[in-house]
């Protein structure tokens, strides 16, 4: 130390300084780098959470594209929310979802709207200090709530990676689902696991055209080598959880800082939650001695929003299918929880005389949520849960992301009878006109009134409130339970207006000499459910052409 | 060092409950008060005996400014110039610089310019700095007067405090400005540049510097 005195200096001089440190000075920096190290460590970690708070309402978003929120997935029009453009993002975005901020630039402030999305991630860029390194700095994904052994391999692993190189290790996150995270190792590790949500993984990332649940494979094929299969899929989705990992990897490689988050979810983010059923929590268990499969379907969460307010009436409809077709004619139904997106259903479901090889022939599980409504059950997402690892291995309890609709979901909605019968009707705005033009083409499978076994439909329309106070009626169809009309009515209304009017359907039965009798009803309007309200809106947000649905009828009177 | 098992500081830098983190650092020429500057302030201690600090030190101290919770860490660092390698690596992670010079010490006031060359060379470009002459309590043997001080500062264009860490002079309010000038710097790189949270090829292009910490280009421990 005193050899270097001479180069001791309080100012400045030219050449590099090159004095040694004493073992007391080390001593001295290396317990201030540790105590830094500390702070440093719960900096990354808080930096990591700021980031996963943003990259869970990324993954929540709707994303369906320019004519709906980008978060809620409402599509705009005259009966929906005003569209907004995000001033950052500049995708569409409903006011629900946005806020209204005074921007600073050097022209003066301005006012801007931003979604939830980007001004979440501007905070997040402030809070980490992303604003001022042009990056978000280095981070750790907080760990996850998962099974004992699991956590601790990963501590343990993390603390082999802890020390002075900082590298750091990310582990998989974004989901909430606790069980089936998986790092890229533990995939592998547990890739001879049976069915812990891995299989849900692969119907949920093979959402390509080429994907196909083993199950589906097997009933094309009748029984081939069942194993095989099984083994392809678990590898896709072990492969998926890497690509995952890989696209994570980015984010937290081991330069100093990483992509902009935004960035990397417009490269990978959407194209797997793309579209977005939300998930379904339940557990299942066979009993070989009673041959009894019990399923507890127990909650949902994430669904799709059927109405204006955001909300659905979700209930579940559930069968075993096996190769041969639905094991059950009937499928069975829970109560529906109303106005709530993420319910709750605690609902056990048994099924009776299951045999043990129905399970390991290919027989699955089938679960269809549904939109409660009493013009319609609208699909909101299906749950198919292969049930050979269920019969190898025990009770499971999974969360299983809900899947889009297929023939089964099709045949779950319309098993149970519609009493009622449906219509198929066509509306169209015609901007010359001025008017709704509604155009009844058929109903089938009417209501017989009649002793004949027939009736003798004909549709009454009006629109509520209607300053024109016009009302409608169709011809009268003869002897018929399927009629066809083919006939159009015009309201003269405004597009404006549209948004708080509806249109009032009622079929009838013609009855000479005694009163008509009341065959069914459907009101169409703004505050309607899933298909209707999207028919609805259609016609407002694309006029002059016409939008075809159809409907349920309901056997609800509609007072005068 | 100071500050290591002080529960105080422990209580601070575990505390997990505040919106911003900002990174300071505080230079100058050995014994301008850099140390003395952190411990009135972090502490509100004062002592009049000169210990060289060894390398580098710092504190943690969260403050409240315009309704945000805003966690300090202070970076103090030796004069000397034997500890530039290490205190030089922790200049790239600072968002602000308190620049010191003692008014009793010509040498220190003529070193700023050097000071402000090495903070361009080390750090970040938008990090703050203000200009500090430090022992104005010590009038008698004042050689650098507070225009002096004034002017430089605006030839630099920073802002400028004359403080006193033994009276307790300028010393919050040097460390509240310099946080209102990273949170108005922070608005106004966000709203000025949006793109930049918004993504695309701009954020790939700041992954390249290398990092800035103690291994980085320490070579004390080798």
């Amino acid at each position: 130390m005193f050899g270097n005195l001479d180069k001791l200096h309080t100012g400045w001089s030219s050449g590099k300084p090159t004095g040694t440190l004493q073992p007391e000075e080390k001593m001295a920096i290396l317990e201030v780098i540790q105590r830094n190290e500390l702070l440093e460590t719960a900096e990354r970690q808080r930096v990591g959470r700021l980031v996963e708070r943003v990259e869970k309402i990324k993954q929540r978003a709707a994303e369906c594209g320019p004519r709906y929120c980008r978060l809620c997935g409402q599509s705009f029009g005259l009966l929906g929310p005003s569209k907004l453009i995000c001033d950052d993002c500049q995708k569409p975005v409903c006011s629900k979802c946005s806020i209204e901020l005074h921007s600073r630039e050097t022209t003066g402030t301005r006012d801007i709207w931003l979604c939830k999305i980007c001004s979440e991630t501007r905070e997040m860029w402030k809070k980490t200090g992303a604003w001022f390194f042009k990056g978000i700095p280095k981070y750790e994904i907080p760990q996850q709530r998962t099974s004992s052994s699991r956590q601790s391999f990963r501590d343990s692993k993390l603390r082999q990676e802890k020390p002075v190189k900082l590298g750091i290790k990310c582990t998989d996150t974004s989901s909430e689902e606790e069980d089936e995270s998986t790092t890229e190792v533990d995939a592998q590790k547990h890739s001879t696991a049976v069915l812990n949500g891995r299989s849900s993984y692969c119907s949920a990332f093979n959402v390509g055209g080429n994907r196909k649940h083993p199950l589906v494979n097997r009933q094309n094929s009748a029984t081939d080598t069942q194993s095989n299969q099984t083994n392809y899929d678990w590898e896709t989705a072990s492969i998926s959880t890497t690509n995952r990992n890989g696209r994570r990897g980015s984010v937290t490689s081991s330069m100093s800082m990483s992509e902009t988050s935004s960035a990397n979810s417009s490269n990978g983010m959407g194209c797997y939650r793309e579209p977005c059923f939300g998930w379904l929590e339940l557990s299942v268990n066979y009993s070989e001695a009673d041959h009894t499969l019990d399923c507890s379907l127990l909650r949902a969460r994430d669904l799709p929003t059927m109405d204006v307010t955001g909300h659905a009436d979700p209930f579940c409809k559930t069968n075993i299918i096996t190769p041969y077709g639905s094991k059950q004619q009937k499928w069975f139904a829970t109560k529906t929880v109303h106005k709530t997106t993420n319910p709750e259903f605690n609902e056990k479901v048994r099924f009776l005389g299951v045999e043990p090889d129905e399970l390991i022939n290919g027989s699955m599980l089938y679960v269809v949520i549904l939109d409660d409504d009493r013009y319609g059950h609208d699909f909101l997402g299906a749950a198919k849960i292969n049930l050979a690892p269920i019969y190898s291995s025990g009770p499971h309890r999974m969360t299983v992301p809900l899947d889009v609709e297929d023939n089964f979901c099709v045949e779950a909605a319309m098993s149970g009878p519609w009493l009622f019968g449906q219509i198929l009707i066509a509306l169209c705005y015609n901007t010359k006109r001025r008017s709704l033009i509604v155009r009844i083409d058929k109903c089938t499978n009417l209501m017989a009134k009649d002793k004949n076994g027939f009736s003798d439909p004909f549709v009454k329309l009006q629109m509520r409130p209607d300053s024109q106070k016009k009302k409608f009626k169709s011809s009268i169809k003869w002897r018929t339970l399927n009629p066809i009309f083919n006939e159009e009515f015009a309201f003269e209304t405004r597009p404006n207006d549209l948004d708080k009017q509806l249109l009032l359907l009622t079929v009838w039965d013609k009855d000479l000499g005694k009163s008509n009798d009341f065959l069914g009803s459907l009101i169409l309007g703004g505050n309607s459910k899933g298909r209707r309200l999207k028919q609805w809106k259609d016609c407002i947000r694309m006029p002059d052409c016409f939008h075809e649905q159809w409907h349920c009828l309901s056997g609800e009177h509609i007072p005068n | 060092m100071a500050g290591g098992g002080d529960p105080k500081w422990q209580k601070d830098a575990s505390d997990q409950n505040f919106d911003y983190m900002f990174k300071l650092l505080i230079i100058g020429n050995s014994s301008v008060g850099k140390t003395s500057f952190l411990f009135r302030y972090a502490d509100d201690s004062f002592t009049s005996a000169f210990v060289s600090t060894v390398g580098i030190d710092f504190k943690v101290k969260t403050v409240f400014r315009h309704d945000k919770r805003v966690k300090l860490q202070i970076w103090d660092t030796a004069g000397q110039e034997r500890y530039r390698t290490i205190t030089t690596a922790y200049y790239r992670g600072a968002m602000g610089f308190i620049l010191m010079y003692d008014i009793t010490n010509e040498e220190s006031f003529n070193s700023v310019q050097d000071w402000v060359t090495q903070i361009k060379t080390y750090s970040w470009d938008n990090a703050q700095v203000i200009l500090v002459g430090n022992k104005c309590d010590m009038e008698d043997e004042r050689v650098i007067s507070f225009e002096r001080g004034k002017q430089l500062a605006d030839q630099l264009g920073v802002e400028f405090f004359e403080t006193s860490a033994k009276e307790n002079v300028n010393v919050k309010s040097v460390f509240e400005r310099l946080v209102d000038i990273i949170c108005d710097k922070m608005s106004e790189s966000l709203d000025s540049d949006p793109t930049l949270v918004a993504g695309g090829p701009k954020g790939q292009r700041l992954s390249d510097p290398p990092q800035a910490g103690p291994n980085a280009n320490c070579n004390c421990g080798k």
